[in-house]
């Protein structure tokens, strides 16, 4: 039985290596996710422990507050700990935790970023083994910097060079006295500039305070005894950790903050499974449709059922494993890809190699030809009924079972997927237990029932061709039709791809006209002041601009961690009622916006419906690095998305509760005064921020496509990955129009023998793939574009407000889906052409 | 060519072959088909060509339908030669001069009974003439069938769709492979009938490759082949004089 299976593995081996190429893709990205994320799991243990070299125990300030955006929501330490800690006995060293922002200016003058990763600062500790220097020397006083080897690749500068810095908040010209790396190779996507201890001091910590001290122990006293005599010594808002403990903390954190890209690739590594097994399970139904003559000699020749079942699964095996094999390659290149991806879209860096380990491997194989196996298990099954007598018979077209309970069952499945996903967005708050099954159920639906509906949809489609190629026409219609379930699952491949393709291209036309919208609404500013991605816009350039003549007011974009004194963590922004006043069209329900000025608060809507507070109600809170404390709620503002923390905290309590070095500025908002001249005042700004060197400015309809773009981006990847889920689908075309046309050898040796051309038959061929393929894309974009406004509806409370169907984007899908019929046609169409008449003629 | 049994040329040779060889495979491995046919058939009658398995019927008449090249000698058809013509020419001269009877798979499948019967004219962009498919349709008594797909037809009433659609572009000449070969007696008797009245009423031109005997009586003149030669012929046969024929070069056939 072994030989017999491998016999017809060789002998099919073109539509063999179809299929196989379908389980390589999907198993393509599940190899390529578990080398991806074993390479960021690599590079993660590589940094922290050599960010951690020569460190034994760190001390930093107790938790306080629920962490915001470069906010760790600790108690910032004074820097005056440092001689405390130093007197403890087994103490050899402490060093202050001095980082910030820095940024220097390349040869062209701009600011050397690495896409939006962060620009960091930090001080060069000669006796630290964090950095180590290249070349040059570090740097030792004030105007000196030494620059991380790939920052100075970025720069275009050497060693000697003079340029212009930005360091913390000061802009200043500095000589690059050397070149260090970082330990472990990559600083995961950011430029790190190195300044001398006591500029660190000065810039890093202006206030005086820094997040944590790093303790190297004395020889011979262990991790866990210093930190028991370090402990001793502190105040309450400190707490000291071994430094094991705290890379542990880190890791974990940060592992799961990337987990998101494992999850996200496997998300696609399922869909492009589930397509490929649809690829499966046509080809080895076709298959066995054209050997039940041969199986069922088998059969009379004394095979049992099992033994036939096993012919036709021994079959999957080998080409599921071929092709999960070939897969694993396919995975490194995935992962190669990814890592490319997020290097230049997020600016992380993975030093690591793509390490493929027997984990990686067992798991693609095995996935891999489980699902395959799987998908032919339905034809294996069915080969195994065939009955022996079929070897005798002539007519070899095994009945068709009636579509009906079929088209019941999935029409159903669609209805009450609708029904759920209806119920669950039209909630005040988007129910994703309702949507979620709901939409795969719809999915699902539509699948089982494409047979049914595949006879009308097809019929329309190919209505215009039937009308102006006469009988050609009507003949590749006709074909399409032959088989309603091969030509439904060969569409479903496609749909299922395109649905996705088309509700993502909904909600994110949404997202963007939501956007587009929420600044015409919600800002009123004439300008805004922003650095992009990971780098803040320093704190002193609102102050500055807000001093400029023809300003009238300025808000800053900042966020922060608030913790309830039920240990809620909340968001927060902050301001002064004049600038956030001005710039944003802010509703106050009670109280006023001016209690802010005051040292009150005021609470977004709907957190004070959550959490019952009032105008006058006193709640305690720990904001910031600050502890719990007692604050009155001044006001009570309309939700809206500009200001969507729940709390606003005004200019002085922020100051107090945040670090600066801890500060995020995202942007500045900027109103003018009126009549304020707003061509000069654009080049005032811009002379201004020029010294920041990243800070650009926009005005309203500028920020609004800026937003936009950062749609546009995760848009492109989410579509680049979907692409894959399309190719499968369209070699599943090619297959199965390969197939039909082997089946219907003797009908084309007919056609041709009573007068077709072979361009006729060309085009016959071809308009039965693009009905396929408009078949299977109409139903993937309806399905997809109202799956696109379900969720849209959903989520409008979250931002999603407006609805936009990107229709330009989906007739693109819809002429690109004829398109790769077309092409999914030339193959079989060469095939076909070939023939020789009387050959096909006399086939059976 | 030497052995005596062609035919005088009559003025009304609707085809012609002129010492066509066909020789399948090199070397050691070759076989002759056809070896050295020269062979006319005559415009308004039907003619069947007869003879032993291997004997090169079929490939004669594949050679003369334009369906297959012969390795040597020259085809003419309805006054066209066929030698040389690229497939876009061979394609339009079987669709417009040709008409083809199969012994089985006759049909497509997707197409009616009626959209079968028109596809060659369908294929070119012609127009029917209806009056002619009335005709047909009447002569093979299918007008109550025409709205039928070929399974849920009978197989003598596929075999009469099959002929209708051979004679409804009015082609020079009909070829018919076995065209009873899967059929009852009855069926068959229906089938041949048809094909004889197409002959007397419409004036078709018919050549049938055979080897029943009866069936070979329907027509006007039948040719014997065997080993790639036409070694004998009968005019006006009958199914008695067509088997005694076959009984007399049988063997001799067998052991060349």
């Amino acid at each position: 039985m072994l030989r017999i299976t491998l016999k017809s593995v060789r002998g099919h081996f073109v539509r063999f290596l179809l299929t196989a190429f379908a389980v390589m893709v999907g198993t393509g990205f599940v190899a390529g996710t578990f080398v991806l994320s074993d390479s960021i799991r690599a590079t993660l243990d590589g940094l922290f422990n050599q960010a951690s070299k020569g460190v034994d125990v760190v001390v930093r300030g107790t938790e306080t507050g629920a962490a915001g955006q470069a906010s760790s929501g600790r108690a910032a330490l004074s820097l005056d700990l440092e001689k405390q800690l130093a007197a403890v006995p087994g103490v050899k060293r402490v060093v202050p935790d001095l980082q910030g922002t820095a940024l220097i200016a390349g040869k062209d003058g701009t600011a050397v970023r690495s896409g939006g990763a962060p620009g960091l600062g930090f001080f060069w500790d000669p006796q630290g083994q964090s950095f180590t220097l290249l070349d040059g020397r570090g740097p030792t006083k004030a105007g000196e910097v030494a620059v991380e080897k790939r920052t100075l690749e970025l720069s275009g500068l050497a060693v000697g060079d003079t340029t212009q810095a930005v360091i913390g908040e000061h802009r200043q010209s500095v000589t690059i006295v050397g070149e260090v790396k970082f330990g472990a190779g990559t600083t995961f996507g950011a430029t790190a500039v190195l300044v001398d201890a006591q500029t660190a001091r000065t810039l890093f910590a202006p206030d005086g305070r820094v997040g944590d001290f790093q303790l190297e122990a004395a020889d011979g006293t262990s991790e866990a005894t210093l930190r028991a005599a370090v402990a001793k010594v502190l105040p309450a808002d400190a707490e000291a950790i071994t430094v094991t403990d705290f890379n542990e903390e880190n890791q974990e954190a940060l592992g799961t903050a990337l987990g998101f890209i494992t999850t996200f690739l496997l998300a696609f590594a399922g869909i492009a499974l589930f397509v490929g097994a649809f690829i499966i399970y046509n080809t080895f139904a076709m298959i066995v449709a054209q050997r039940t003559r041969e199986l069922a000699l088998l059969r009379a020749v004394g095979a049992s059922r099992p033994q036939v079942r096993r012919v036709v699964l021994g079959e999957a095996f080998v080409v599921g494993l071929v092709g999960s094999a070939v897969g694993i390659g396919f995975g490194v290149l995935v992962a190669a890809g990814a890592k490319a991806a997020l290097r230049s879209f997020v600016g992380i860096d993975l030093s690591s190699d793509l390490p493929v380990d027997a984990l990686t491997v067992a798991t693609s194989l095995v996935v891999g030809t489980v699902v395959t196996m799987v998908g032919a298990y339905i034809p294996a099954r069915r080969a195994a009924r065939i009955a022996p007598v079929a070897a005798m018979r002539d007519d070899l077209s095994i009945p068709a079972k009636g579509l009906r309970l079929r088209g019941t069952l999935g029409l159903s499945g669609l209805a009450v997927g609708a029904g759920l996903v209806v119920t669950g967005v039209t909630r005040d708050d988007i129910a994703w237990l309702l949507v979620g099954p709901g939409a795969l159920l719809v999915v699902l639906g539509a699948i089982v029932a494409a047979p049914v509906i595949a006879r009308p949809v097809i019929r329309v489609v190919a209505a215009p061709f039937a009308a102006t190629l006469g009988v050609v026409g009507r003949l590749a219609r006709e074909n399409a039709l032959r088989v309603p379930r091969r030509t439904a699952t060969t569409a479903s491949a496609l749909m299922i791809g395109l649905a996705l393709i088309s509700a993502l291209g909904v909600v994110a036309q949404s997202t963007k006209a939501s956007v587009a919208d929420l600044v015409a609404q919600e800002i009123r500013s004439d300008f805004v002041l922003s650095a992009g991605g990971g780098v803040a816009v320093p704190t002193s350039v609102g102050p500055a601009v807000a001093a400029l003549p023809g300003v009238q007011s300025v808000a800053d974009a900042v966020g922060f961690g608030v913790r309830s004194s039920d240990g809620e963590d909340l968001g927060a922004s902050a301001g002064t009622a004049k600038g956030l006043g001005d710039n944003f069209d802010i509703t106050m329900r009670s109280g006023s916006l001016d209690a802010i000025d005051r040292g009150e608060i005021i609470v977004n809507g709907d957190t004070a419906a959550e959490q019952g507070w009032t105008t006058g109600s006193k709640v305690s809170l720990a904001v910031g690095a600050l502890g719990q404390k007692e604050y009155t709620v001044g006001g009570v503002y309309a939700p809206m998305q500009i200001l969507a923390t729940d709390i606003v905290v005004g200019e002085d309590l922020f100051e107090a509760a945040v670090p600066a070095a801890q500060r995020f500025n995202q942007g500045v908002f900027v109103k003018a005064a009126p009549g304020a001249d707003l061509t000069a005042l654009r080049a005032a700004l811009v002379a201004e921020v020029k010294q920041f060197l990243v800070v650009s400015v926009e005005d309203g309809e500028e920020f609004q496509s800026t937003a936009a773009a950062g749609v546009n981006i995760i848009l492109g990847i989410l579509y680049a990955l979907l692409l894959f889920s399309v190719v499968i689908a369209v070699l599943g075309i090619i297959n199965t129009l390969a197939l039909s046309v082997f089946e219907r050898t003797r009908e084309i040796g007919l056609l041709r023998a009573v007068g077709l051309r072979r361009r006729q038959l060309s085009g016959m061929i071809t308009i039965e793939a693009v009905t396929t393929a408009l078949f299977g894309a109409l139903l993937g974009t309806a399905l997809g574009v109202g799956l696109g406004v379900a969720l849209q509806r959903g989520l409008k409370n979250q931002g999603l407000e407006l609805l936009a169907i990107p229709w330009s984007t989906i007739l693109v899908v819809l002429a690109a889906s004829a398109f790769v019929g077309v092409m999914a046609a030339v193959l079989p169409t060469v095939r076909a052409v070939r023939l020789d008449i009387l050959k096909a003629i006399a086939t059976e | 060519m030497t052995d005596g049994h062609v035919t005088a040329a009559p003025a009304g040779a609707v085809a012609q072959a002129v010492d066509l060889t066909k020789v399948y495979g090199t070397g050691e491995a070759a076989v002759r088909a056809l070896d050295g046919v020269s062979v006319e058939f005559e415009r308004g009658r039907m003619t069947a060509i007869m003879g032993p398995s291997g004997s090169g019927k079929s490939t004669l008449m594949h050679c003369m339908a334009a369906l297959d090249t012969p390795t040597s000698g020259t085809v003419v058809i309805d006054g066209v030669t066929v030698n040389g013509l690229k497939d876009k020419a061979l394609t339009t001269l079987r669709r417009d001069r040709l008409g083809f009877v199969f012994q089985s798979f006759n049909l497509v499948p997707t197409l009616t009974a009626r959209e079968n019967i028109t596809l060659p004219l369908d294929i070119a962009g012609t127009k029917l003439d209806q009056a002619w498919f009335d005709t047909i349709i009447d002569t093979v008594n299918l007008r109550d069938r025409l709205t039928h797909r070929p399974n849920q037809l009978s197989g003598g009433q596929q075999q009469r769709v099959a002929c209708a659609r051979a004679l409804v572009s009015r082609p020079a000449i009909v070829f018919a492979d076995e065209p009873t070969g899967n059929l009852d007696s009855r069926s068959s008797a229906e089938i041949l009938g048809f094909l004889r009245r197409s002959v007397d009423e419409f004036g078709q031109s018919i050549v049938m490759v055979t080897h029943d005997p009866v069936s070979a009586a329907y027509a006007d003149r039948v040719l014997f082949l065997s080993d790639g030669r036409i070694v004998d012929e009968i005019n006006e046969p009958t199914a008695d004089s067509v088997l005694a024929r076959m009984r007399g070069f049988e063997p001799a056939g067998r052991q060349a």
